[in-house]
């Protein structure tokens, strides 16, 4: 009897070392291509990288040529506790020596190149779904940047949040790479918005609202979500919203251009950050963002 | 001999200007930017392309806005930092010079807007960029907005 209970526990434990384990490409999954640091300064730039990692200056988000220094240090408060963001320079403190598969696990599996995972406060489980070859771009553009030195801290979270390893289960529930919106437009320009909405855009991080575990309801996709820096919410940006679902295509490219609505009332809140980044993108890649925010599901 | 009806306008205009007066800053300075955002919408609505270029309605809506931007700084004093649903930022008063700083700008492109050229929408597409510039960057320091 005490043999099957030990073995019992001996089970249930490889068990769960096994479905906690990080799961990694290896370098042949890589397709061939040519990294472009020309491309992966728009990849840059939809991803909104330096928004969370350009170092602040003086207590106050980075602007300008700031935006590029990408030494780490925001801190983040969550219902989980404080995550504290990372370097991700070219500098032997950030991703300084990572190879490009490194860099693909990080971005795209949460796992880092000492095989740890990464929590989902960095947005890979949106990152997942961009395409490789532009993540590839992303690596041969940030090589380019300044290397900063410089370690932030380690995360302040509650316990079981603490535990690294168990977000190997969570990456079982939520990190998938296909598409989110039931969309049925077969239109390249709406599949390009897709890529960069629900991919390296991430918009859905806070368009969304989560689950207790902190995953994307998906069947409230973009539909608003409470604001995680505290009051009011983030909107609902499907054609079902109140604010912004009567807006046009143009209206939306504008938008993200220019940061003025319709009423040509200025853009607000953390969204004002967002639509600097966005206003570096390609005319098209904004036309294409617009389209697909037109095509997702109305969710009210 | 003053009809009866003037002298009751004129008394009504006057104590309309005192209740003006004795007026909550935060409510005052909610109206006057009620109405520069009026007035954005039609400069606005013509930089985006979507009705013609009219250069007396820019004129208008830049005289709306010099109008605005001479009396809102007296209208943030300590005491009506909060209530009212204000979306002024507490960075106004943290950061008086700053704020201050902030709003001297849009005075200063909306001075050389009005110096400009405004015939063609060519010619005034970049003096009236330049004004919009300034409502954002003091927006984005200064107001809070909840969405």
């Amino acid at each position: 009897m005490r043999r099957a209970i030990a073995a019992l526990l001996v089970l249930t434990i490889v068990a769960a070392w096994w479905l906690t384990a990080p799961i990694r490409l290896t370098a042949d999954a890589l397709p061939a291509h040519t990294p472009d640091p020309v491309a992966g300064e728009r990849a840059f730039w939809a991803g909104g990288c330096a928004s969370c990692h350009a170092t602040p200056v003086d207590g106050r988000r980075a602007r300008g040529d700031d935006k590029l220094l990408l030494g780490g240090g925001m801190e983040l408060p969550s219902p989980y506790g404080s995550f504290r963001v990372p370097n991700i320079s070219p500098h032997a403190d950030g991703i300084g020596g990572w190879t490009t598969i490194d860099f693909v696990n990080a971005m795209q599996r949460g796992v880092a190149p000492d095989g740890r995972h990464y929590y989902p406060s960095f947005p890979y489980a949106s990152y997942a779904r961009a395409s490789v070859e532009d993540i590839m771009d992303l690596k041969a553009f940030i090589d380019t940047l300044p290397a900063v030195p410089g370690r932030s801290g380690a995360h302040d979270l509650g316990f079981p949040w603490s535990v690294r390893r168990g977000l190997g289960l969570w990456k079982r529930l939520y990190l998938d790479d296909r598409p989110v919106a039931a969309i049925k437009s077969n239109d390249p320009v709406v599949a390009r918005g897709r890529k960069l909405v629900e991919g390296l855009g991430h918009c859905g991080e806070c368009h969304t609202e989560r689950d207790w575990l902190g995953g994307i309801v998906v069947a409230r996709w973009l539909a608003g979500a409470p604001n995680p820096e505290g009051q009011g919410r983030v909107p609902n940006i499907t054609p079902a919203s109140k604010s912004v679902g009567g807006w046009s295509v143009e209206d939306l490219a504008y938008y993200f251009e220019e940061g003025f609505t319709p009423d040509f009332d200025t853009v607000g809140g953390s969204m004002v950050a967002v639509q600097e980044n966005l206003a570096r993108l390609d005319v098209a890649d904004r036309a294409a963002i617009a389209a697909y925010l037109k095509a997702v599901p109305a969710v009210e | 001999m003053i009809e009866k009806k003037t002298v009751i306008a004129i008394l009504a205009g006057a104590l309309a200007s005192v209740a003006i007066a004795a007026e909550d800053p935060r409510d005052v300075r909610h109206e006057l930017m009620e109405g520069v955002g009026e007035a954005a919408k039609v400069i606005g609505g013509m930089l985006k392309g979507e009705v013609e270029y009219d250069a007396a309605e820019a004129a208008q809506s830049l005289a709306v806005f010099e109008r605005a931007s001479s009396q809102l700084g007296e209208l943030f004093p300590e005491g009506s930092e909060s209530g009212k649903d204000t979306e002024a930022s507490p960075a106004i008063w943290d950061d008086r010079a700053g704020f201050e700083a902030a709003l001297s700008d849009w005075q200063g492109a909306i001075a050389d807007a009005r110096a400009a050229d405004l015939q063609t929408l060519e010619d005034a597409k970049p003096a009236l960029g330049a004004v919009f510039k300034t409502c954002k960057n003091c927006h984005d320091n200064y107001r809070i907005k909840d969405e």
